[in-house]
């Protein structure tokens, strides 16, 4: 006698619940991202938004890229986001928006952006819902170190050649005296 | 006794209410494990039918209860054992040799004030500590504490911890900045910095140990490493263990590398804010963190649970007694051994000195008793199941790098921040990248396709 398979009253795979759950979390906190007023806690959204996106990579059976996911972008880009914000703002200082000077503009960029979003996805053919399947590991980097493996040189280089750049551009305007790495 | 009266009056009303519930959920919980023994064939059908859900919310319960005695454990061993490094006596109040300090501690912290500074985010405030112990926690679910002991195989199984432990620092920014106070801020900071530049290292140097391995799962790491003490992987990767300690000791923000909470330069850094409960989970995760980083090491290069002698099949001693075969036999022998073991064990006390009263005579052979029954049970338990004899390995190997962790704090003075920062990225960097690079030329030199 096992777990059935759907929730018993309402007849919905557990999966499905899961992923509105996990897909709620996501936008909410995208939202939340966007109109917040804090700073700080808009940083602090956009992990809990990166967090859920890794929970919904586990249930599509990629635990690895939701490990990366995990590893980079909350554990790395956004501890860089806010560090950069804590370094730069105060909290005594005014908490209201800075970034909206040009609202006009925006607002027509993001109508326009809505108008094309809704048409592309009216005219994309769905089709069925795909397997969802375990991704082995061992399948996910034979497919990248062999199959692919020239892309994903170009891609190493690119990403080396923007370090060196960074570093460049930090060196540059200072002067000789100062050693410190940051 | 008296200190925990004490404690007991001048808890809080959440704090005595607390201490009175948990008890009578343990006992709760014991009455329902007996209901699920004495009746529970349905039952138990149910759970073996649903196995892993079960194992799933078991090691998750076990984790997160076995997180509170591993921190007091490691609190009380770092007290004492730089206490005795500093020829002070340290903890010796509560308890035998001050062990039970570590209770009157906890009980302190949940009697102490909640309390949040004025000026502070109190929503961030409040989930810093959360977020920095549920990362400790989490990071727990993967270690192989022995043979088919731990909470998740994953196959990703270390790239999961790596990218849970980062998680620490997330909620050490969030202390940092919701404390309002810039001694707390400059601790979020330093912590970020920090931690960023020494996963850098600390990956890294698990690369070439991955290129030998083959696998990311702990539990297959340790497998690997059956056998006589040579086959360990710090023998065949020694600068990878070495950049793996140093980077290891940063990410969990110990001395001399506990620039984060430095409380000669900015107080305690993100915690200074912090009392009470909250503190306390700080403090709580610092040390399962030491645990958890002092097990990575043990899992990945020292063998994990295997023991460093693999004796020769001939020499196994088998015992092929199974206490159940023995049937209505073993409940008598559980009523009539402890008796009659105490009176034998008391009697030569007795006869012996004629100064001693009788009831002095029983506590003394109740003692050794125990003693002995602890030394037969564990000898029969070490030799004839093998998860035990690899836990105990597990755990006194990891015990044996929390006290070079409790060593180094008791020993090493506190580098600077420009000084932790070169370090990491003019010598941890191009070490783990020689290593790396050294072991994947070794690796194509002596086995080529």
């Amino acid at each position: 006698m096992a777990i059935p398979s759907t929730i018993p009253i309402l007849g919905l795979p557990w999966d499905d619940v899961l992923f509105v759950i996990l897909a709620g979390t996501m936008l909410l906190a995208g939202l939340l991202v966007v109109t917040m007023r804090d700073i700080i806690r808009c940083g602090l959204a956009m992990m809990v938004c990166f967090g859920a996106l890794a929970g919904i990579y586990v249930m599509a059976g990629a635990p690895l890229v939701a490990g990366a996911q995990v590893l980079v972008y909350i554990g790395a880009i956004s501890v860089l986001v806010l560090f950069a914000i804590m370094l730069t703002q105060t909290k005594v200082g005014p908490t209201r928006l800075v970034f909206q000077t040009q609202a006009v503009p925006a607002a027509i960029a993001a109508v326009i952006l809505v108008v094309v979003l809704v048409l592309t996805i009216g005219a994309t053919q769905w089709g069925g819902t795909g397997e969802r399947g375990e991704t082995i590991t061992a399948d996910l980097a034979r497919v990248l170190f062999a199959d692919w493996v020239l892309p994903f040189e170009i891609v190493g280089v690119l990403l080396l050649a923007a370090v060196i750049g960074g570093v460049f551009l930090a060196k540059r305007d200072r002067p000789a005296s100062t050693d410190d790495v940051e | 006794m008296t200190a925990v009266a004490r404690s007991w009056g001048r808890l809080t009303l959440a704090g005595k209410i607390l201490f009175t519930v948990i008890p009578i959920l343990l006992l709760l919980t014991a009455g329902l494990v007996l209901v699920v023994v004495l009746f529970g064939k349905p039952i138990v059908d149910f759970l073996a039918a649903n196995i892993w859900l079960v194992r799933f919310i078991v090691a998750a319960s076990a984790v997160l209860l076995m997180s509170v005695p591993t921190a007091f454990l490691i609190i009380y061993m770092e007290m004492k054992v730089i206490a005795l490094m500093n020829l002070r006596i340290g903890p010796d109040r509560v308890g035998p040799f001050g062990s039970l300090l570590s209770v009157v501690h906890g009980l302190k912290v949940l009697m102490k004030e909640d309390f949040s500074p004025t000026g502070s985010d109190r929503l961030v405030f409040t989930l810093a500590p959360v977020v920095v112990y549920m990362s400790a926690v989490m990071s727990l679910l993967v270690l192989p504490f022995a043979p088919g002991l731990f909470g998740a195989d994953i196959n990703i199984g270390l790239l999961y911890l790596f990218a849970v432990g980062g998680l620490t620092v997330v909620g050490l920014l969030m202390a940092g900045w919701s404390s309002f106070n810039k001694y707390s801020l400059l601790g979020g900071l330093r912590s970020a910095a920090q931690v960023v530049s020494y996963e850098i290292p600390l990956t890294l140097s698990v690369v070439g140990l991955l290129i030998l391995t083959g696998t990311m799962s702990l539990n297959q790491i340790s497998l690997n490493q059956a056998g006589w003490f040579t086959n360990w992987y710090v023998f065949q990767q020694p600068l990878g263990a070495l950049i793996f300690f140093i980077a290891a000791t940063a990410e969990g923000n110990r001395t001399p590398f506990d620039l984060t909470e430095a409380d000669s330069e900015i107080v305690a850094g993100f915690a200074t804010e912090y009392s009470g409960m909250r503190f306390g989970f700080f403090f709580f995760a610092e040390y399962v963190n030491v645990f958890i980083v002092s097990g990575l090491f043990v899992a990945l290069f020292l063998g994990g649970w295997n023991a460093p002698i693999a004796w020769p099949e001939a020499w196994a001693i088998h015992l092929t007694f199974d206490p159940g075969s023995t049937g209505m036999g073993l409940l008598f022998a559980l009523l009539l051994v402890p008796p009659i073991l105490i009176l034998a064990l008391a009697a030569p006390f007795y006869v012996g000195r004629s100064s001693l009263p009788w009831w002095q005579a029983l506590i003394i052979g109740f003692v050794l008793f125990n003693v002995l029954a602890i030394v037969v049970v564990g000898g029969w338990a070490f030799i004839s199941l093998d998860w035990v004899a690899g836990l105990l390995w597990f755990l006194g190997k990891t015990y044996l790098f929390v006290f070079t962790f409790v060593w180094m704090r008791g020993t090493l003075p506190r580098v600077r921040i420009d000084q932790l920062m070169g370090f990491a990225w003019k010598w941890l960097l191009p070490a783990s990248l020689l290593n790396l690079f050294v072991t994947a030329l070794a690796v194509i030199v002596i086995n080529p396709r």
